[in-house]
């Protein structure tokens, strides 16, 4: 499968540049069931987002099409991206894009899926916030910089999995400081957070909707936001960008969904407007609110670029970190 | 506190919600008994549909399925010794056990009471004592749950037969559980550039291999001669002294099955393992373990239920769930615009008590549900075997293939099929090698975490007291069988003194 995935990738490539021209050119609706492949189990990030997005579109008649969530999960998403990679062309078939997408063939040494799909739309985004425990001696993120030079490896974060999110922002936090943290994966996001509530360890990364009941319950205490700016609500307003506290980085943990590789642009075309209408929709932003996301609608080209530059950023850091193959 | 169980039983008890529990229990109860359809494949095929519903109708029925599925899981696991869970392997044993002497019925019936009792006393402790239960289970982390799991690893070396050959089949199902992916740096491991091997060896093609199809191939020799299993009706129910026999055995099982539950990450199989071991020792038949004893089969169901419902605790106190179903439960929330996490209890209260009070009726329900059928279904296994083994293998295959959507499980439950039959003929027992498959990724997760937790230092296992107490009991499990061999030949030398030969 992998030598045959390979020798079509840079079709893919010349196929997915060749969506973004035809954006502007006649649209196709599929015929038939969709299948949404979700490399996660039912419950993670990636299947919340890609169930509420099923939602909306039947809901709001974008889509007349049935739509079923399917996780092909485990093995790091490679079940699911090895599915649609093997179903070149077809048109009922669109795949969630989360990070492990994006780091599992760099850190197994295999083709990029991103350089093969066709990228479709960019989902949603969330901000990403490092908390401590709350009786904790650090009340900054100069104090965990200060503590892991002193001590280096000494500081420890509860992660999620190898090659997470957390742990590619504990790569970027370690660059940019020039100091050494033990990032210690679990196998989920929620079994680091219980190591974290049990008190075993000084550090915990989360998203806004994760930490906002970790700060309001008083069981964690929010150090740095790795964003460009505060957030506006209450809880956060306080919570100092990591570029205030004099550490420069930026990383926001992102969303997307792709269609199989040489997918008719203008089916392309039509997902990637279907998609853009359900972002636009009220339920859509009750939603974003709610779980205190970031909507950032790019669709075709625009998203395979940012995707390109999201897959980038996790090889360099992989390759930092000596995870890269 | 009984105010809001009360306004959580009226949410319960309104006819809708009634309605919709019953039908998650219903479900619940049928991919249980489906191999390879889980708890969790089942809720989240239902999920979408619950999107019309109120969050509070939604919850309840999903736990409805995640609870109903371990009582649905008993019936294929004593009926044709294909364990759906690993919580349900050791049922596979003894329940089969009791089956092939003409006593499925019994084996069910005694599965639903333990199961319902264990149920409802989880469920009291979820509404009495989650908060404190939950900080409790925190304190359960990388190097309790290494120790935990390696108790159970030892353990499995005395499960009955020959401790060598348990312990060889042990070490099987632990290489296989290293194919894959490397768990903490997520490189391949032992893969040999195969994609399928990449993905890592899944539980249920090995256990529906292991277990189901070898059974077929073993009785397919001696087909003519298998004559289907004699049951009368009498047969069929529980008996007095069944039940005086499984009294304790369904409490003490229920106890292990919740302290296992509320723990984050250690789940339904190792307490229904934990439960199993601890009754031998209680057992005052332990020589029938392994052989059909109707004490082992109450304590691992009932282990099984109340961990299903201790998982309950860390997930509504903490957010945190403590399974695949739980964390599909907190997916549910969130779909419907609530979200987990230590407030929900006080945030969501009537949700959560609804929750409760719908475990309390969906458990009677389940009860209801499972008594009378018990010996309509274990007459199926009057059906004579030349029919049932096709039906059999269709559902292992069939079973193989839901799990993953993916044909080379297929060719793997057949591979393992093949590996099964031959331990038959070898006689090596099966059950280790698919319970150490199991143990194996938590305890080399585990180990490696607590390392990492101690920058490499192996004090970490000492210096905490929940931890300290587990190693002593790994030591006393590792020396006990010496000192007790050691006294068996001082005795024997002895006795052969005091006779004068």
């Amino acid at each position: 499968m992998f030598r045959r995935t390979f020798t079509l990738g840079s079709a893919a490539l010349c196929a997915s540049l060749y969506a973004g021209l035809a954006a502007a050119q006649d649209m196709r609706a599929p015929t038939g069931p969709i299948e949404f492949t979700v490399g996660s189990g039912a419950g993670g990030s990636p299947d919340v987002i890609m169930r509420t997005f099923a939602q909306i579109l039947s809901e709001q008649g974008l889509v007349e099409n049935p739509i079923v969530v399917q996780n092909r999960s485990g093995a790091g998403h490679s079940n699911a991206y090895n599915h649609v990679l093997g179903l070149s062309g077809d048109e009922n078939t669109l795949l969630t894009l989360a990070s492990p997408v994006f780091t599992t063939p760099i850190v197994q040494g295999t083709p990029s899926v991103i350089d093969q799909i066709t990228p479709i739309a960019l989902l949603a985004e969330s901000e990403l916030i490092v908390l401590t425990t709350p009786d904790s001696a650090f009340n900054s993120l100069q104090d965990v910089v200060a503590a892991a030079t002193e001590a280096p490896g000494r500081v420890r974060v509860a992660g999620g999995s190898s090659g997470g999110n957390d742990h590619i922002l504990t790569g970027l936090l370690e660059t940019a400081t020039g100091t050494t943290i033990t990032y210690i994966p679990h196998e989920s996001g929620s079994a680091g957070r219980a190591t974290f509530l049990g008190g075993n360890v000084e550090l915990h990364f989360a998203t806004l909707s994760e930490a906002l009941e970790l700060v309001q319950s008083g069981s964690g205490k929010p150090l740095a936001i790795f964003s460009a700016e505060r957030r506006p609500e209450e809880v956060f307003a306080n919570v100092a960008t990591a570029q205030e506290q004099g550490v420069d980085v930026v990383y926001t943990q992102f969303w997307g969904v792709g269609g199989p590789a040489n997918l008719d642009p203008a089916v392309a075309a039509w997902w990637a407007e279907k998609f853009k209408a359900a972002t636009e929709t009220a339920q859509f932003q009750t939603w974003l609110g709610e779980n205190l996301y970031r909507a950032n609608p790019l669709t075709l080209a625009d998203a395979g670029a940012y995707f390109a530059e999201g897959q980038q950023t996790f090889r360099d850091v992989l390759t930092q970190i000596g995870l890269a193959k | 506190m009984l105010d809001q169980l009360f306004i959580g039983f009226a949410t319960a008890l309104e006819p809708n919600n009634l309605l919709f529990i019953f039908l998650g229990v219903l479900i619940g109860q049928i991919v249980g008994a489906l191999p390879g359809l889980g708890p969790s494949a089942g809720m989240a095929l239902l999920l979408p549909l619950t999107f019309g519903l109120e969050p509070v109708t939604a919850v309840m029925m999903l736990a409805g399925i995640m609870y109903g599925a371990q009582y649905g899981g008993t019936l294929t696991s004593v009926l044709i010794a294909v364990p759906g869970e690993a919580s349900g392997v050791m049922t596979a044993v003894d329940g089969n056990a009791m089956a092939r002497k003409g006593r499925a019925g019994a084996a069910l019936s005694i599965s639903a009471i333990g199961s319902f009792i264990a149920g409802i006393g989880s469920v009291m402790a979820v509404a009495l004592l989650a908060p404190p239960l939950a900080s409790f289970g925190l304190k359960f982390n990388a190097p309790e749950y290494f120790l935990l799991a390696l108790l159970g690893i030892l353990a499995i070396g005395s499960l009955g037969g020959s401790p060598l050959k348990s312990l060889g089949a042990a070490l099987i199902g632990l290489m296989i559980a290293l194919i894959g992916v490397d768990p903490l740096t997520g490189t391949p491991r032992l893969s040999f550039d195969q994609p399928t091997l990449m993905k890592g060896i899944d539980f249920i093609p090995v256990v529906i291999g292991v277990f189901g199809i070898a059974e077929v191939l073993a009785s397919l020799e001696r087909i003519e001669s298998v004559q289907p299993i004699r049951t009368r009706l009498r047969d069929m129910w529980l008996t007095k002294a069944d039940w005086m026999k499984c009294r304790f055995s369904i409490v003490r099982g229920g106890a292990i099955g919740l302290f296992v539950g509320i723990m984050p990450g250690a789940g339904a199989s190792i307490a229904s393992l934990l439960a199993y071991l601890t009754e031998r020792k209680f057992s005052s038949t332990p020589e029938d373990f392994g052989k059909g004893a109707i004490d082992g089969v109450a304590a691992a169901e009932a282990a099984n239920n109340a961990a299903s419902h201790g998982a309950a605790i860390p997930m509504l106190s903490l957010g945190i769930p403590g399974s695949a179903s739980t964390a599909i439960l907190l997916a549910a929330l969130i779909l419907h615009g609530i979200r987990p996490g230590p407030q929900l209890m006080m945030q969501e209260s009537v949700l959560v008590w609804g929750l409760i009070a719908s475990m309390f009726v969906g458990n009677l329900f389940l009860l209801i549900l499972n008594l009378p059928l018990a010996p309509v279904f274990a007459a199926l296994l009057r059906i004579p075997y030349v029919y049932l083994a096709p039906a059999i293998l269709g559902v292992s295959l069939v079973g193989a293939y839901a799990a993953t959507l993916d044909i080379t499980t297929v060719w793997m439950s057949l591979f393992f099929g093949v590996l099964g039959y031959l331990m038959i003929k070898f006689d090596v027992p099966r059950p280790p090698l698919v319970l150490a498959l199991v143990l194996a990724s938590l305890m080399e997760m585990s180990l490696r975490q607590a390392l990492l937790l101690s920058f490499g230092s192996p004090m970490i296992f000492v210096e905490r007291p929940i931890s300290l107490i587990l190693l002593t009991a790994v030591i006393a499990a590792l020396l006990l069988p010496v000192f007790a061999a050691v006294r068996r030949r001082r005795d024997a030398l002895r006795a052969g003194v005091g006779t004068g030969r």
